[in-house]
């Protein structure tokens, strides 16, 4: 193929990985523990500034780009950096916003929380180089492996494919221990899940810095791909994208997720570059966004639960599809409290 | 310095009012969450522009704008929240439903009118002088605006049939339906005073600011979403008095700090109120209603 | 206290598995609760009646943890649990059945059952990130648990349905046998009945006499009076956020308090 269409498609791969990362993360918190999270952009790019900051090395006086920090740290400790500053960020909100609130006012609560983030970031040119952002951060391993430009791109998917993997493992892991069902049940009903001595707070905690760290380990791999991040990327229409993403490929379902990742924010929005320009500029990007924002309610309509939905886990018992009625006794109930 | 922040906090409160009480009369009776409502404010501002193109006098553009909201809103409701709800949707499911509307309000108007900053139409006219304080006779206007379709909608509330079972609807739906109150009624009549409030605030927002985008509704929301909230939901007084120390403190706050910080005030106090007193500060018990629909 | 008190205190506190003193709740100017002072007796079915309004299930509240009450102290086992948040309180041997469906509709009823036992290897972050390995024996023995509760309550068909897709009736018995995976020492009932057609309402009333049986305590809110007769024993009266009446069902029949609070109340 040319050269022009693999390096294309090389690039829509690692943005591919990027999302498919981000919808694991933000599955785990809203899938599976039930948290509007309208703030998740700001951990993704916690983890790209860190990232970027880490790359790039010291801030030295004078240079056009100002921010705090700085190292010049070899891949990946950029990337664990990240997702440990997702993390971080996620624990303090979580300390503060994850509480005892009905939905839609701790939807609200994340929506703004990350404006301010936005704004903050925005308007302190000191912090990370205000409006601008940074850029030009060198791309990992580019001066150690000498390759093409679309070699590079190519190994660059090469790395993303097995930081995803290493993603998909924590993640199954999660789901598929206990936890993932305690997560389930705070999800269904928090106020049961407590009366089986759930702690409510500590699993949503778990849940959210949990996904925080995925988050930014997905804003670092992207960072250290396309070289550059600024605060206009930090929207909490990003956030929405995701939203939409799990409603269409399916909640609490990783594949679903994947699936979800897949169909809107890389074959929609990117899919959409391939039509013809029409209109002024700015018009398509327009029209997308209300194709995305219809997509959502077409699908909240008519297929909420997403393309694959929840699987129903079948756990096999042996012997007992003979449905016994009487009284087996499986426990005593005379223990005395000494016991307990 | 200070009297000039007043004097401008004044203004803002008057248009942030306005939108703060239709926010909260429709949230308080609907128990909807709808996040749709800063763009409305600029789509009635938009169709306010184009009247004022076709030639007719901007005042009545307020008009009409205000007319637009309130049919626009209603519709919304009968055509895509309500059978939601019909359906089952839970409190999240609406969120998300309100922010793809918005979203998808949002970019139709840039789709049509573009990026670009709009003047508005209304002209400022000439400077006053009140008690110290420096405004301009568009200001005095809209702050009287502001103040009679407040007053009228007291009136409304106090004393009509319509007034009280929207009251009564706010404080307990299922009651208020088993005392025989027409909730569908109801319901409409909140919304379309909801509407024509957002209408008029749009139009009023974009005034007083000089020019607009498409952006510029949805920038106001979270104001106008803390100052119902820090009034207690549904309480319409309560929401002119949490308009009034918002748009004070968001003055206040750009004269003696960084401008840039305006938008920053209002998004703490809606965090603060919402982490630490999610009723407000007026309202009495916050309850986990059903919604209303 | 002296020794011979102590161990009064302590003989007293045996019979008793759940103590409640001067419990109370306010909100704003209304009493809910107004101080009710009972004992739950180990090994009992102990009903709590009254008429609507009573403060019944606010009292159930408080002592489940769900509710913070305004004054007033549960004792549990001899502590006093009393404003603790009820993940505690039920880590203590408490659990308690919702009056309205509280079953995890998106999981199923295995999984329902499987995630009830509290303190599990794979449910920490480490437990899970180390893997099957570590947490899969125990979950096998849980899972043997849970099918002899599905046999027990006659729910092996339903076992691998989603909790959602149940009847209400079956959501009822779900949520008592998700409590019993928890093996508690005092299970408490929130209007078990309610809703609930009179042939399976039978049914939970035989299984409730085998918990019995076996040693469990109860105490159980409810309106169906046909049920309280035939399962409860002692019976605790309220009215207006009082406790009226104690005693057997036939004692609280013929108290003339007790008649003119449902007659008025």
């Amino acid at each position: 193929m040319s050269l022009a269409w693999s390096f294309y498609i090389a690039t829509v791969l690692v943005y591919l990985g990027v999302d498919v990362m981000a919808c694991w993360g933000l599955n785990l918190q809203y899938g599976y523990t039930g948290i509007l999270n309208f703030s998740f952009i700001i951990y993704q790019s916690a983890g790209a500034y860190t990232a970027a900051v880490l790359t790039l090395g010291p801030n030295t006086a004078g240079s056009f780009q100002q921010y705090i920090g700085g190292a010049n740290l070899p891949f990946p400790l950029p990337v664990i950096a990240g997702g440990i500053a997702g993390g971080l960020l996620s624990a303090v909100v979580g300390a503060i916003a994850l509480r005892r609130l009905r939905s839609d006012y701790q939807a609200m609560v994340f929506l703004v929380i990350s404006l301010i983030a936005t704004a903050v970031v925005t308007d302190d040119v000191g912090l990370f180089n205000g409006p601008a952002g940074l850029s030009l951060i060198p791309q990992p391993m580019s001066t150690v492996l000498n390759l093409s430009l679309v070699g590079y791109r190519w190994f660059y998917v090469g790395l993303t494919a097995v930081i995803c993997l290493i993603v998909y493992a924590f993640v199954w892991r999660i789901t598929s221990a206990p936890l993932g069902r305690s997560f389930r049940a705070v999800r269904d009903h928090e106020q049961a899940a407590a009366a089986l001595g759930k702690n409510v707070t500590g699993l949503r905690m778990t849940s959210f810095i949990a996904g925080g760290v995925i988050a930014g380990i997905s804003g670092a791999v992207l960072v250290e791909f396309i070289s550059a991040w600024s605060p206009g990327g930090w929207l909490y229409q990003e956030t929405f994208v995701l939203f939409t993403a799990l409603i269409v490929g399916g909640t609490a379902n990783n594949a679903g997720a994947a699936l979800g990742a897949l169909l809107v924010p890389v074959a929609f929005l990117e899919g959409s570059r391939f039509l013809p320009q029409f209109g002024p500029p700015g018009l398509i990007d327009a029209l997308q966004w209300v194709a995305v924002g219809l997509v959502t309610l077409v699908f909240l309509w008519f297929r909420p639960r997403g393309l694959l939905p929840e699987r129903r886990r079948i756990i096999q018992v042996p012997g007992l599809q003979q449905a016994r009625t009487g009284l087996p006794r499986p426990f005593d109930y005379e223990k005395t409290a000494e016991t307990r | 310095m200070f009297l000039h922040a007043i004097g401008f906090g004044i203004v803002t409160a008057a248009v942030l009012a306005l939108a703060a009480v239709g926010f909260t009369v429709q949230f308080g009776v609907t128990n909807i969450l709808n996040l749709a409502y800063g763009d409305v404010m600029t789509a009635s501002a938009f169709v306010a522009y184009a009247s004022d193109s076709a030639g007719l006098n901007p005042w009545w553009g307020m008009v009409i704008g205000g007319l637009f909201g309130a049919v626009f809103s209603v519709l919304l409701n009968r055509f895509l929240y309500t059978p939601f709800i019909r359906r089952g949707a839970r409190l999240f499911t609406m969120i998300i439903v309100t922010i793809a509307v918005a979203l998808i309000l949002q970019n139709c108007l840039q789709a049509i009118w573009g990026p670009d900053f709009y003047s508005a139409n209304i002209s400022a006219g000439a400077t006053v002088r009140v008690l110290g304080m420096v405004f301009t006779t568009t200001q005095l206007i809209l702050i009287a605006i502001a103040a009679v379709t407040l007053a009228a909608l007291h009136g409304l509330l106090r004393y009509t049939r319509l007034g009280k079972a929207m009251r009564a609807t706010a404080s307990d739906p299922a009651l208020a339906r088993n005392c025989g109150v027409q909730t569908r009624r109801v319901i409409d009549g909140a919304w379309l005073l909801s509407g024509l409030l957002c209408g008029l605030a749009g139009v009023a927002l974009v005034t007083e600011l000089g020019s607009f985008e498409f952006t510029t509704g949805s920038e106001f929301l979270v104001p106008v979403i803390a100052a119902a909230v820090l009034g207690g939901v549904g309480y319409p007084y309560g929401a002119m008095l949490g308009a009034l120390v918002i748009g004070l403190a968001t003055e206040l706050a750009a004269t003696y700090f960084n401008p840039t910080y305006k938008d920053v005030v209002a998004f703490l106090v809606l965090i603060v109120v919402l982490l630490l007193r999610p009723q407000g500060i007026f309202a009495d018990v916050a309850t986990q209603k059903e919604v209303a629909a | 206290m002296t020794s011979v008190q102590r161990q009064r205190a302590s003989s007293a506190a045996q019979a008793a598995l759940l103590r409640v003193d001067d419990l109370a709740k306010s909100y704003g100017g209304v009493h809910a609760v107004a101080g009710v002072s009972f004992d739950v007796p180990r090994g009992r079915i102990t009903g709590l009646i009254g008429p609507n309004g009573a403060g019944k299930s606010t009292a159930l509240g408080m002592i489940a943890g769900a509710i913070k009450p305004s004054r007033g102290s549960v004792l549990l086992n001899g502590t006093n649990v009393a404003g603790w948040p009820s993940h505690k309180i039920a880590r203590r041997g408490l659990a308690r059945t919702f009056q309205r469906s509280s079953d995890f509709s998106g999981m199923t009823v295995m999984e329902n059952l499987l995630t009830a036992r509290y303190g599990q290897r794979g449910d920490t972050l480490r437990g899970a990130l180390l893997g099957r390995r570590y947490w899969r024996a125990e979950q096998e023995s849980l899972t043997a648990r849970a099918a002899d509760l599905i046999a027990r309550f006659d729910m092996a068909r339903m076992a691998n349905e989603f909790a959602g897709t149940l009847s209400g009736g079956q959501r009822r018995l779900l949520e008592i046998m998700r409590a019993l995976m928890t093996e508690p020492e005092i299970l408490l009932l929130d209007e078990p009945m309610a809703g609930v057609n009179p042939a399976l309402g039978a049914r939970i009333g035989d299984y409730l006499l085998q918990l019995r049986q076996d040693g469990l305590t109860m105490l159980m809110v409810e309106h169906e009076m046909s049920v309280v007769e035939r399962v409860c024993d002692p019976v605790i009266v309220m009215a207006q956020g009082e406790v009226l009446a104690e005693g057997t069902m036939d004692q609280i029949r013929s108290d003339h308090r007790v008649l003119d609070a449902y007659l008025n109340g």
